[in-house]
């Protein structure tokens, strides 16, 4: 016999065929059983809640919060002008004996 | 909606779960057995189907505390029933005392059959379907669990290869390149199953 690609195209579907019409199988009441009883010979789940896994739950539920709140102290501190390291320059330049390292942090 | 609410269910039962409620798992294993049961037989020989269906339900329990609440039970129960077949014909592999490349007389005579069926329909269907079962069987076999995974999810079962990738854990390349070889192999299998 020829083993052509007609043949083999023929041969493939009959095959792909088969496979999917493969005997289907019968769930035993007695099977279910026997996993239970070894899922109860298990024991419980070690339930454990680490701080890193409640915040992984969590956590991720205050973003958008966050975010907006990130927006809406970014647009009032540039609307303030507040920039420090200007601030700092220009005191220090316009008062120089007053300024001093104890004044920068505010204090 | 029904799917949205049987997610739903499934979620609360695997938090009953977690919580210590044992019991609650038979739940999900009398929703699932049947759909885990199928999948296990597409991949593994009917008469050891059920041990391994048994193993794939004491997994997902073992695992049940990594199951992110973002997606359907069903879908990582199916994930994890195809890695315990894929583990299973690792196992099988590596024990197998049959030479890969021996290919017997029942082989030939089994492909001479089915395919002279084909073009004489003498044989009933019934008939046809078991021996090209038992031949494709036969060529499985000679074949790595990796490649048999990949032929038999794509090519035969007819999943994509995104669907096949993320049951199995691989990459959609991974799959496809493993896809494009087993079809190879497997063509060449069946032709020497004639020649020899």
């Amino acid at each position: 016999m020829r083993f052509n690609k007609k043949n083999y195209v023929k041969l493939e579907n009959t095959l792909i065929k088969a496979y999917r019409e493969k005997e289907k199988p019968k769930v035993s009441e007695q099977w279910e059983m026997n996993v239970m009883q070894h899922i109860r010979s298990l024991g419980a789940l070690p339930f454990k809640t680490s701080p890193f896994e409640l915040f992984e739950q969590f956590g991720w539920r205050f973003a958008p919060a966050v975010c907006v709140l990130i927006a809406l102290l970014t647009f009032w501190m540039v609307k303030l002008d507040f920039v420090p390291e200007d601030e700092m320059a220009r005191l220090s330049i316009e008062q120089p004996i007053e300024a001093s390292y104890v004044e920068m942090p505010g204090l | 909606m029904p799917a949205h609410t049987t997610t739903v269910d499934d979620h609360d039962i695997v938090r009953r779960v977690i919580a210590g409620d044992i019991n609650a798992f038979g739940f999900l294993v009398q929703k699932y057995q049947g759909h885990i049961l199928t999948v296990v037989c597409n991949h593994i020989p009917y008469s050891q189907a059920e041990e391994v269906g048994h193993d794939v339900f004491v997994k997902a329990y073992q695992s049940l505390l990594t199951f992110k609440f973002k997606g359907g039970f069903k879908q990582w129960l199916s994930a994890i029933a195809v890695r315990t077949c894929y583990d299973f014909w690792r196992k099988e592999y590596r024990s197998r005392e049959i030479p890969m490349s021996s290919c017997s007389e029942e082989d030939r005579v089994c492909l001479e059959r089915v395919m002279a069926s084909q073009s004489n329909q003498i044989t009933s269907e019934k008939n046809l379907q078991k021996e090209a079962g038992e031949l494709l069987g036969r060529a499985l076999d000679r074949l790595s669990p990796e490649d048999r995974m990949a032929l038999e999810m794509v090519y035969l079962e007819g999943l994509s290869s995104k669907e096949a990738a993320g049951l199995l854990g691989w990459s959609v390349a991974n799959v496809k390149i493993r896809l494009f070889r087993s079809r190879k192999k497997l063509r060449k299998i069946l032709a020497g199953f004639l020649e020899d």
